[in-house]
């Protein structure tokens, strides 16, 4: 999915399925297993590995882009189908998407950290770390 | 992507606006999956059916395309809804979801879907065969479909589906090409270990398998050959949440790789890993948590349950009375209920306090409580945002779990 999108970065190298992680209504990870567990999604950029598990997958990011609960882009080594399918769906039914990288050269969670402010230009297939999270400076929100 | 003069009109419009909207949706998919044409899609199994799983954005597309007079073009099956489309308000379940899920049944099986609501189309209400392009959703029926019956599909996300059953299509990438149906690991059960292996067993192997094989292909030897078809149907749905598997190669099982040569394509497995004792019991101890010794539910059928696995439930249950405190529930199809309460199993069932539950999935039916037991290794593993602790045994476990010790 193509599109330019900024935000902080939400890193795991825990592979990820939305369908039972991700409460589309509010962008909380709510799989208690899950590194990522009682984190936001919502206007970050979001950098898993893979999607696994369900097929259902697809409808909640959907509804997740829908309810503008979204994270801002997704970075993937590897995207699943599922995933994109929610992606394409958002853009023609409301006209809104979000960018999804995959396949990148180098392994992203190698080289951003969580927090950290990274743009995303699905277009040009370009990840660009903008700025390295401080731990004393004060906590700004990135958007698109 | 080549696109056949009937792709393109699809595309354009020639078929109906319904038409646009799923053959563009799936081009642009195939696109981004170096798809080099579209296939011609024979069978599809809908797993988008739940207005709980799709919500608004998906009840909206659905309505939107049946609305515009869109019909489906090939024969499609429905998953589970969000409700049993008879004991809904009994179990709870708020009108508001009720209304929601009966527009969108409406809408489905106005274009024409058979109305199976199960997550095991497999054993009723679909009919498929060897060698066959389908596209499915629902990852343990995607499993079945390619793993058992060796018909051809892709891991479909919901909605792919619905696409995918207006025109009749789906991009030629992944499951549906035969190099990517090549086995890529070796796992071998050593039978030795084990006396006998029942269906919470063959979960247990297949989410061991799938966390290890992530999205390749896993090639497996020594499965017994008296498995049955709901313990293949317990390995595929585990091995599909462990990973993403969706599709291995049982030797002995899966039609189209009958020797390992076949299975691998005359190449060598990438790894070898063997399945002993300890395997199984490490995998059972990454999947429970639980520490005390009564539960507040018990749930068998995630896939739904059999006609077998009802009767052998009934005869586990048959004069014995569940706990006061402790929820049964039974998940299963319309139609095994149907088959099974002509032979008494449904009243058995529910004389012992047990809950029978068609149409629908355990994740919809409201419940209270916060530690479960369950036969299902799926279940077990995508179920701890309701659940605090978890256990898993087979049948007999859970039933020695739901019922009261001194009658």
């Amino acid at each position: 999915m193509q599109g330019i999108a900024r935000g902080e970065a939400l890193v795991t190298r825990q592979p990820l399925c939305l369908y039972d992680s991700l409460d589309p209504k509010s962008g909380r990870i709510v799989n208690r297993r899950h590194d990522l567990y009682g984190k936001n999604v919502s206007g970050k950029i979001l950098i898993f590995p893979r999607g696994i598990g369900s097929s259902t997958s697809a409808a909640t990011i959907l509804e997740a882009i829908r309810c503008n609960k979204a994270p801002n882009a997704i970075i993937n080594l590897e995207t699943e189908p599922i995933i994109a399918v929610g992606a394409i769906l958002a853009e023609k039914l409301y006209g809104k998407t979000i960018p999804i990288v995959h396949r990148p050269e180098k392994n992203p969670a190698d080289l951003i950290e969580t927090r950290d402010l990274t743009e995303v230009n699905a277009s040009q297939g370009r990840i660009e770390l903008l700025k390295r999270h401080r731990r004393k400076s004060p906590h700004k929100t990135g958007g698109a | 992507m080549f696109l056949t003069r009937e792709d393109e009109a699809l595309l354009k419009g020639e078929h109906g606006e319904g038409a646009i909207i799923a053959m563009s949706v799936l081009v642009k998919l195939g696109e981004m999956y170096d798809a080099d044409t579209m296939l011609n899609i024979e069978n599809v199994h809908i797993d988008g059916a739940a207005y709980g799983w799709i919500n608004d954005s998906g009840l909206e597309l659905v309505e939107k395309l049946y609305t515009s007079g869109t019909r489906f073009r090939v024969p499609a099956t429905l998953n589970p809804s969000s409700i049993d489309f008879e004991l809904w308000k009994k179990l709870n379940v708020p009108s508001r979801i009720a209304e929601k899920q009966m527009k969108l049944a409406n809408a489905l099986v106005g274009m024409g879907a058979t109305p199976t609501w199960t997550c095991a189309p497999y054993q009723y209400g679909a009919n498929i065969r060897l060698g066959q392009n389908i596209a499915w959703g629902e990852s343990n029926a995607i499993g079945f479909a390619n793993t058992v019956v060796g018909a051809r599909t892709e891991r479909l996300g919901d909605l792919a589906d619905v696409c995918s059953a207006v025109v009749g299509k789906y991009p030629n990438f992944g499951l549906y090409r035969g190099e990517n149906r090549r086995g890529n690991l070796l796992f071998e059960l050593d039978n030795n270990c084990f006396e006998t292996l029942d269906s919470t067993d063959y979960g247990t192997i297949g989410f061991f398998i799938g966390s290890i094989a992530e999205a390749r292909v896993p090639v497996v030897k020594g499965i017994p050959k008296d498995v049955t078809t709901d313990q293949l149907k317990s390995y595929c749905a585990a091995a599909a949440v462990g990973g993403s598997v969706g599709l291995s190669h049982l030797c002995g099982v899966t039609p189209d790789a009958k020797t390992l040569a076949q299975a691998f394509h005359g190449s060598r497995p990438e790894e070898k890993i063997s399945i002993g004792v300890d395997e199984l019991e490490q995998t059972r101890q990454k999947l429970c948590n639980l520490k005390r010794d009564s539960v507040d539910v018990v749930c068998l059928g995630c896939p739904h349950c059999s006609v077998q696995e009802l009767t052998k439930l009934a005869q586990l249950l048959k004069g014995k009375k569940v706990k006061k405190n402790v929820r049964l529930m039974v998940l299963t199809s319309r139609a095994a209920k149907t088959l099974a309460a002509e032979i008494g199993a449904v009243d058995t069932i529910e004389a012992s306090g047990g809950n029978v539950i068609a149409d629908t999935c355990w994740n919809f039916v409201p419940f209270k409580g916060k530690t479960l037991m369950t036969d299902s290794v799926k279940m077990a593993w995508v179920s701890t945002s309701k659940f605090t602790e978890v256990g898993i045994g087979n049948m007999e476990k859970c039933v020695e779990a739901a019922v009261a010790t001194k009658q």
